[in-house]
């Protein structure tokens, strides 16, 4: 019976995040849109409403092309790796006090393992393709991802070492409901860090060489079609809501906000998540790409040795306060 | 000529990433900007004066065929060689008499040549650019096709009676004396063309003259976009 009632909440999370992510595409599509004085669907239903389920059909009864060349197995597996290592993390998402699937003790840790597994998803899909662009693709995600994977994790030490958990409920509780309690307050460095290794981590501009197009076609992506190409865009859409929702947990207090809403209460984490998500969205329409090594600088020569630093500073500051 | 290098950064404006603040100001302002998009199947572009659309052939009201002498002069001009026009001399006064006219769309270059060598103002180019196909034999228009044309054309919303004939397309050096009836009207000068799109209206010219940059770099160019 339990097992019962934890499929349908699967069932439903799956659901809810699916509409996301198919509105997400929307909501940016939208607003770059604006933001470049154009308009964005405006076709499909009323202001092109129903402009991503019209992709979503699109994409289901499109031809599944698969090059001849292509290392057949490794090239089918590749994207449903990478969708559901994205989706496993949702698991541990504490949407509202008590709202999570598994309210695991390793939570933040899960989180991780589970974007890192899902880089392989982009790194096969690179290398099963067989293809020059793919390859590139498929080298850049993966050293980037190792690279930004440091940095996001010593970032987040500071909020391990503050709240002395790695539970993701228990760290928007040690925040606790107010406003300076928010860990953004204690730990600014550590967010900008965050924030900086957070783009990077889900290939999103001004990082996303993996799939730069002017460059490489559409990077790993380049010989997918239909369905798998669109699970690959679901992929990286719920990296961003997944990498959202932990800036959400672990920095602006999580299901935390000004007033309690009665019947729903993860509005103010689905309010500070769409923050996020749009900040995602403004940054893509502002800035350019980074060249490869500054990428590489940025990560190895800045980040990592801010957020070191931001490590020391705090367990000093901790140690002083005792 | 002189090089604007940007005065460079101190360390507070790299610590707050000055710059990429800035971008973001702009794109937030660009948010709550009103789109330029036209849509177009909705919304239909304006048509310029001078616009070279589709060939027609101008209906005479008097005689109800096309006005043309067979002088040849547009299928000389053609640089596309396109025209093609048939006809015979009548035996009784001499006059030229036209069998056939045809214009291959597919070819032409729309470069109005052959309207502005006309001395009759024969043929045209009118404002309808919404006639695309998918055969080559419907856009190969003969005299009837061009004559049908025409009585397309003066039945859609964008035709004028003044300004189908335009100034632009009158051979040069031409007494006005010497012209037909028909193009010696001239377009009013007071024409306006609603939705209009400027440099100004998108901020260009503004911005582009107050920073100054580019203009000093080329300034001869920067001089002949004011104008």
């Amino acid at each position: 019976m339990q097992i019962l009632i934890l499929l349908i909440q699967i069932a439903i999370l799956v659901a809810v995040v699916l509409l996301h992510v198919a509105y997400a595409t929307y909501f940016e599509r939208k607003i770059i849109g604006h933001m470049q004085v154009r308009m964005g669907p405006m076709l499909v239903g009323w202001h092109g409403l129903l402009q991503p389920i019209a992709d979503g059909i699109k994409s289901f009864f499109k031809e599944d092309i698969i090059p001849d060349q292509a290392d057949k197995s490794l090239f089918l597996a590749a994207p449903i790796i990478c969708l559901a290592a994205m989706m496993v993390s949702l698991s541990v998402l504490p949407f509202a006090k008590g709202w999570a699937l598994a309210d695991i003790n390793v939570g933040l840790l899960f989180i991780f393992a589970m974007s890192s597994l899902a880089s392989y998803g982009i790194i096969l899909a690179g290398w099963a393709s067989n293809s020059k662009y793919t390859l590139l693709g498929g080298i850049r995600s993966m050293a980037q991802v190792i690279s930004y994977e440091i940095a996001i994790g010593l970032s987040l030490v500071g909020v391990m070492m503050l709240s002395g958990t790695l539970n993701l409920s228990q760290i928007v509780e040690a925040q606790g409901n107010s406003f300076f309690g928010m860990f953004i307050i204690s730990q600014p460095v550590a967010f900008f860090v965050f924030f900086i290794a957070m783009l990077a981590e889900t290939n999103r501009v001004p990082f996303d060489l993996p799939e730069a197009e002017t460059e490489l076609v559409s990077g790993y992506i380049t010989e997918y079609s239909g369905m798998r190409y669109a699970m690959f865009f679901m992929a990286e859409y719920i990296g961003m809501f997944v990498m959202a929702s932990i800036g959400v947990v672990c920095f602006l207090g999580g299901w935390y906000g000004p007033f309690a809403v009665p019947l729903f209460p993860p509005i103010w984490f689905i309010l500070k998540v769409y923050f996020i998500m749009f900040l995602f969205i403004w940054i893509r329409a502002t800035l350019p790409r980074y060249r490869y090594d500054q990428l590489m600088a940025i990560g190895w020569k800045l980040l990592i040795p801010l957020s070191l630093g931001n490590i020391f500073i705090t367990g000093l500051a901790m140690t002083l306060a005792q | 000529m002189k090089i604007q290098y940007k005065p460079k950064r101190d360390l507070l404006e790299t610590i707050i990433h000055l710059e990429i603040l800035q971008g973001l100001a702009l794109t937030l302002k660009k948010l709550f900007s009103k789109p330029i998009t036209r849509e177009y199947p909705g919304e239909m572009p304006p048509v310029y004066p001078g616009f070279r659309g589709q060939h027609a052939l101008v209906r005479d009201p008097v005689s109800g065929t096309s006005k043309c002498i067979a002088c040849l002069r547009c299928s000389q001009a053609c640089p596309a060689r396109c025209i093609r026009v048939k006809y015979h001399i009548d035996e009784s006064n001499g006059s030229r008499i036209v069998d056939n006219y045809e214009i291959e769309a597919l070819r032409c270059v729309y470069c109005g040549y052959c309207v502005e060598v006309c001395p009759v103002n024969a043929v045209t180019m009118t404002d309808i650019f919404e006639y695309s196909s998918t055969d080559r034999q419907s856009l190969h228009f003969d005299k009837e096709r061009l004559l049908e044309n025409w009585d397309h054309f003066t039945k859609s919303d964008s035709y004028e009676r003044q300004s189908y004939v335009n100034p632009l397309w009158r051979p040069r050096g031409f007494p006005k004396s010497r012209l037909t009836a028909s193009s010696r009207e001239s377009v009013p000068k007071n024409r306006k063309i609603e939705k209009q799109f400027t440099g100004t209206k998108l901020g260009i010219k503004k911005n582009n003259k107050e920073a100054g940059g580019y203009n000093n770099l080329y300034p001869t160019h920067g001089e002949k976009n004011a104008h």
